[in-house]
């Protein structure tokens, strides 16, 4: 597990963390030699981190944050020692006074790296040359908030007022098609959320997932979206706290259900498949509410939930972080709700 | 420069063996002297023969401190003292001076009795051994020697458990032994205060881990206690007679009466009345809670928590048990574990560390068919668990300690060099301090700046004043005088008292220098030109002609001659005591270069 800090001076870590025994084997055991988190290795990071990503198959990580849209690429450490370095930074042109970029990886052709702050600056990057291999072909400089790749052809670019785009790396030249978010409501801040399915099975075959920061969930089948499959909303507090966490997410070993983050201390999970097109309020399955009871973030208020994402093999079992510097890693019981 | 010197004792970098050499200002101390628990050879003591080949040490060492009972601490202070040989002074806490030989003692049994070592110490080498023990209280200064001098801080962990500055003259190091930054049930957490030590010692077992909460552990343990007790079968939980024991019994009897529980739980009696006996004589050891409760309700006298009797085992029905000793490798834990090893409906946590070779370390290893004596199966059906439940700082618990203290170097022992380069940065990057990990053997030199009080004369201190501007507080004033040492005190005194006390009669340095000037006019003339082109150019200094003919430049003195062969040439003599050397130079440049040629 990877955790990096997004304080606003220099001094944030990056850290490796090697789970417990418990939450590696793939059988539930009682209680285990360790329960604690084993520090592999850190480093440090003079920019804020809003953004971190493996890059499968190498032992690179790419980060990502204030004040520009450049990328770091660092090096988890060598045999002899724990450190991970900084290797280099990957710049973008007219990088600067850019929002920060959004990233994703894949290793399919080689180790590459998706980003971008806006429609018109999204490049693929070799991660170890940093030589570009696809630029998107846009003019809009609608601002980002995702984006992710479907397979190792396709990607999906999610623009922050809610229009999801899409994209073939071996089509460079043809424009993007723009794929609206049907039905969203203005003035919202929009995330997706991709779902991972089985290994070899192709992902661009799973909905796609929408979440806006008034709280609605849209789920849109990308080969056909002229209309959304299904849609829900979820309580959100009022006022809401701003989109700048909004976090949705498949959970890749349980059927149809996605985790929603990012509007207080809470992590809500939701069983989608019993959902239909009305758009009204849905029952989650199960509501995380730990880190509502820790402590106070740096700025004094309550925790916000920053992050979360899923245990890969464990169906149950999440991961969430929060403003308050707290890691949680959680899961329910389906019968009785909440132990 | 002025160093201290550390070196770590013992080879291997496990749990185990802690002992660490200090040098400092030509004192030599030894802080713990542990035994690991892993070796039935040699390697389970450290390696004094670093400090000498042969013979005793006692003249090789100023005193040995121990920081508290734990067996991998001062489990071979017997051997040391008694088998090697050291007659000096042993330091450490009351609680851990009563407590240490019950363990040794037990440690003892356990190896010659029932495994028939024959290299060990006997009960009366712990006994002799004690007998060399200085106890001391927390914040007591302790005056080892005219010149070394140690105190105790709390450092929570186990009862009784200290860190210990060490100090000489202005040097001094903090050794922190095990320690704990969080309280928990019964102890409180480690506290130092604004020290400043030259060097810091840390303990850095778990600095590469973070800790799951414990608010987590303890509901995980008592889910599993409540569903194996639910369900009819008994939960044996071995321990150490002190230690965890009491921390687990006050989480299960507050669970119980929470949930208002009415299975049985039991401690092993001998266990419970020692324990019991020394919390209470050591209350003032303890945390905040209990020593304010103590008054209504004992803490350690528990309403659900009675004395065990063998027979109770073969009971049927749910209970829960305390027992000595905590790896399962002897005695009643022993015992009990063979009753109830067979139903599966049982279960045994094994709350802490268990050496190789312990049936302890065995079944959580994951056998599950184990040889007792006469060549007897057991079959383990019972459910066993782990938990580890000791107090140890991590990586966290380092940081606020280092911040409490202020060090000016920080050194990590009992840690893998490797994985501890990221901590090492962190340290060096937060507090700008030095931060070593010496391997076990090496020796790590710590330069330090110390700074030499000198007593200044009041006469001195009067004199400087008096010159010049105010003092400004903030800005360190440059005073001159003479440093006179002389019986291992320095002072500082004018030099004209310098002189005195030595007897010694001043001498006054005077620089005369001759410029020679064309000038064919009388001597008198002469000198009224170069009064009148000094005093144009000086015009900050005071510039005198005086009636004898010569001039004088604040107090440089100016004559002017006739050269004795040459009559168009004069001859300025410029005069200057060494006090006045820059002036005095920068006259006779000035002249050098000549007059200028306007009327005088």
């Amino acid at each position: 597990v990877c955790v990096a800090g997004y304080g606003p001076s220099g001094g944030n870590e990056i850290l490796q963390l090697l789970p417990p025994p418990t939450l590696q084997a793939k059988e539930t055991q009682g209680l285990c030699p360790e329960r604690d988190f084993k520090v592999e290795c850190g480093g440090f990071s003079n920019r804020p981190v809003y953004s971190l990503k493996c890059v499968p198959d190498t032992s690179l990580l790419v980060t990502s944050g204030p004040p520009d849209s450049s990328l770091q690429v660092w090096q988890v450490s060598a045999e002899d020692s724990d450190v991970i370095k900084s290797v280099s930074a990957i710049p973008t042109e007219n990088g600067t006074g850019q929002p920060w970029a959004r990233i994703a990886t894949i290793s399919a052709r080689a180790p590459w790296v998706l980003h971008g702050s806006r429609l018109d600056n999204v490049h693929i990057t070799e991660v170890e040359s940093r030589k570009n291999v696809y630029v998107a072909a846009s003019r809009s400089s609608e601002e980002l908030s995702g984006l992710a790749f479907l397979d190792c052809n396709t990607l999906l670019l999610c623009c922050a007022k809610g229009q999801l785009c899409l994209a073939d790396v071996r089509q460079p030249q043809s424009p993007l098609e723009a794929v609206s978010v049907p039905s969203a409501p203005c003035g919202e801040r929009w995330c997706v959320g991709v779902g991972r399915g089985p290994q070899g099975s192709d992902s661009s075959s799973q909905p796609v997932a929408c979440l806006s920061s008034g709280g609605h969930l849209t789920l849109t089948d990308v080969r056909k979206t002229s209309e959304s499959l299904a849609s829900a909303k979820c309580r959100v507090p009022s006022p809401s706290s701003g989109a700048e966490f909004l976090c949705v997410s498949w959970a890749p070993a349980l059927e149809g259900c996605l985790a929603v983050s990012g509007f207080d201390g809470t992590v809500h999970v939701y069983d989608a498949r019993s959902w239909d097109s009305s758009g009204r309020e849905a029952e989650p399955v199960f509501v995380h509410k730990g880190h509502a009871f820790g402590g106070w973030d740096s700025g004094g208020g309550p925790p916000l939930v920053t992050v979360h994402t899923w245990h890969p093999q464990k169906p149950r079992t999440l991961l969430s972080a929060a403003s308050d510097g707290s890691l949680h890693v959680w899961d329910w019981v389906q019968s009785c709700g909440k132990c | 420069m002025p160093e201290i010197k550390v070196t770590p004792l013992g080879a291997g970098q496990d749990v185990g063996r802690s002992c660490i050499l200090v040098s400092i200002a030509g004192k030599n101390v030894m802080l713990d002297c542990g035994m690991h628990m892993g070796y039935n050879d040699d390697r389970r003591f450290p390696d004094f023969s670093y400090i000498t080949q042969n013979g005793r040490l006692t003249d090789f060492l100023d005193c040995v401190i121990i920081s508290h009972f734990h067996l991998d601490h001062c489990g071979a202070l017997p051997y040391f003292s008694e088998m090697v040989g050291y007659d000096g002074p042993i330091y450490m806490t009351h609680p851990t001076k009563a407590i240490c030989p019950i363990l040794l003692e037990d440690y003892r049994k356990i190896t010659v009795d029932k495994k028939g070592e024959t290299n060990f110490f006997t009960s009366q080498m712990i006994k002799d051994c004690m007998k060399k023990v200085v106890a001391v209280h927390l914040h007591q200064t302790v005056q080892v020697d005219e010149e070394l001098e140690i105190k105790a801080y709390y450092a929570g962990h186990v009862l009784g458990a200290a860190m210990f500055q060490i100090k000489v003259g202005c040097e001094s190091v903090v050794y922190t032994g095990d320690y704990n930054m969080t309280p928990d049930r019964h102890l409180g957490a480690a506290w130092i205060d604004k020290c400043r030590p030259d060097l810091l010692i840390s303990e850095s077992t778990y600095a590469t881990t973070i800790r799951d909460s414990k608010r987590c552990r303890e509901r995980d343990f008592l889910k599993k206690v409540h569903e194996t007790v639910e369900r009819g079968g008994k939960v044996l939980i071995p321990v150490f007679a002190l230690g965890r024991a009491q921390e687990l019994c006050i989480l299960l009897e507050t669970f119980w009466e929470r949930m208002n529980l009415k299975a049985p739980i039991y401690f092993s009696t001998g266990l419970t009345e020692k324990a019991n006996h020394y919390y209470k004589l050591f209350i003032t050891w303890t945390n905040q809670k209990i020593r304010k409760t103590f008054v209504q309700r004992n803490m350690f006298e528990f309403k659900h928590i009675k004395a065990f009797d063998r027979a109770f085992a073969d009971n049927p029905g749910p209970m829960v048990v305390f027992a000595t000793p905590g790896m399962l490798h002897a005695g009643q834990s022993l015992q009990i574990f063979r009753k109830w090893a067979g139903n599966e409906k049982n279960m045994v946590i094994m709350p802490g560390y268990c050496v190789q070779g312990t049936v302890g370390h065995k079944i959580l290893s994951g056998q599950r068919k184990l040889e007792m004596e006469g060549r007897q199966i057991l079959e383990v059906k019972m459910q066993v668990e782990y938990m580890s439940f000791s107090a140890h700082a991590d990586a966290k618990g380092i940081m606020q300690l280092i911040r409490q203290a202020e060090p000016r170097n920080v050194l990590l022992v009992h840690g893998e060099a490797k994985k501890m380069e990221f901590l090492k940065q962190k340290i060096e990057q937060e507090f700008h301090v030095n931060c070593y990990m010496p391997a076990n053997g090496e020796t790590t030199t710590i330069f330090t700046n110390p700074s030499i009080p000198v007593d200044i004369s009041l006469g001195l201190l009067k004199r400087e004043t008096a010159i010049g501007l105010l003092p400004d507080v903030k800005k360190p004033k440059l005073m001159h005088g003479t440093l006179i040492m002389k019986d291992n005190s320095f002072r500082l005194v004018s030099p004209e008292q310098a002189l005195k006390e030595l007897g010694l009669a001043e001498h006054q340095l005077r620089f005369t220098c001759r410029v020679h000037i064309q000038d064919p006019r009388k001597e008198h003339e002469t000198v009224l030109r170069v009064y009148n082109h000094l005093k144009g150019v000086l015009k900050d200094y005071s510039v005198q002609h005086l009636p004898d003919g010569s001039i004088t430049v604040e107090s440089i003195l100016i004559q002017a001659t006739a050269h004795s062969e040459d009559q168009g040439t004069k001859v300025l003599l410029v005069s200057w005591t060494y006090q006045d050397e820059e002036l005095g130079s920068y006259l006779t440049s000035l002249l050098k270069k000549g007059l200028p040629q306007s009327t005088s």
